[in-house]
């Protein structure tokens, strides 16, 4: 992995299209400025982790038994 | 066209009711699904992906279970899909089956937007937007009461 420090203000370029700017840093947390071209999708990791184990789970779960009952007796 | 499913056996399905996934669906992939009804009328429907037999979602219409949902999308996500206001697609979310009927849950948290034949599961940017809510657990009444 390229490691790379960066002052408040500074920025990474990666390629022709992709900017990131580090706009703050405060305690243990940093907010980055990202420019990217519009069809790249940009996740916060953890969000990203917790969506796809659920696509997963609901690919892999057993839905033979009628789950909800359409008329609630 | 013909589709191979691993739960469905093989399934002849109509055109139109495929639909195209440019980025598939987030962590699993895909690039064309196969929007199947397994019961007229039913509440759920499949998502099965027509090269990959072995990855079908269910899903369901979010809004018979839950009528206040909203979807909101950031400027990014919005122009990104193509979709600036989520009210002019279909809304799609995915089901996670449970032998307990109470542990059913709709992803709330990424729905799946359908316009014209193309579809982007996307992250809900709304306040209310629960990764694993309870279809069945009071989830409705609550949201209807409030």
């Amino acid at each position: 992995m390229l490691t790379i420090s960066r002052r408040v203000g500074e920025r990474i370029l990666i390629g022709d299209g992709i900017v990131i700017e580090v706009i703050e840093v405060s305690g243990g947390s940093i907010r980055l400025g990202i420019t990217a071209p519009k069809e790249l999708r940009i996740y916060r990791e953890e969000l990203w982790e917790r969506v796809k184990a659920e696509n997963e789970a609901a690919a892999r779960a057993d839905f033979s038994a009628p789950a909800v009952p359409q008329d609630p007796a | 066209m013909t589709v191979n499913s691993s739960r469905f056996g093989e399934l002849e399905v109509p055109s139109d009711a495929v639909l195209d996934f440019p980025d598939g669906m987030i962590g699993v992939g895909g690039t064309r699904f196969a929007l199947l009804s397994r019961e007229e009328n039913g509440a759920f429907k499949w998502l099965q992906e027509t090269a990959q037999e072995d990855l079908a979602l269910p899903v369901t219409d979010p809004f018979q279970f839950f009528p206040d949902y909203e979807v909101v999308l950031s400027d990014e996500e919005a122009e990104r899909i193509g979709i600036t206001d989520p009210s002019q697609a279909d809304v799609l979310v995915v089901v996670r089956a449970d032998e307990d009927p109470g542990q059913v849950s709709a992803n709330l948290l990424a729905p799946i937007l359908v316009s014209a034949g193309v579809g982007h599961q996307v992250l809900n940017e709304a306040t209310w937007a629960p990764l694993r809510e309870p279809l069945l657990s009071g989830g409705r009444q609550e949201v209807a009461a409030g």
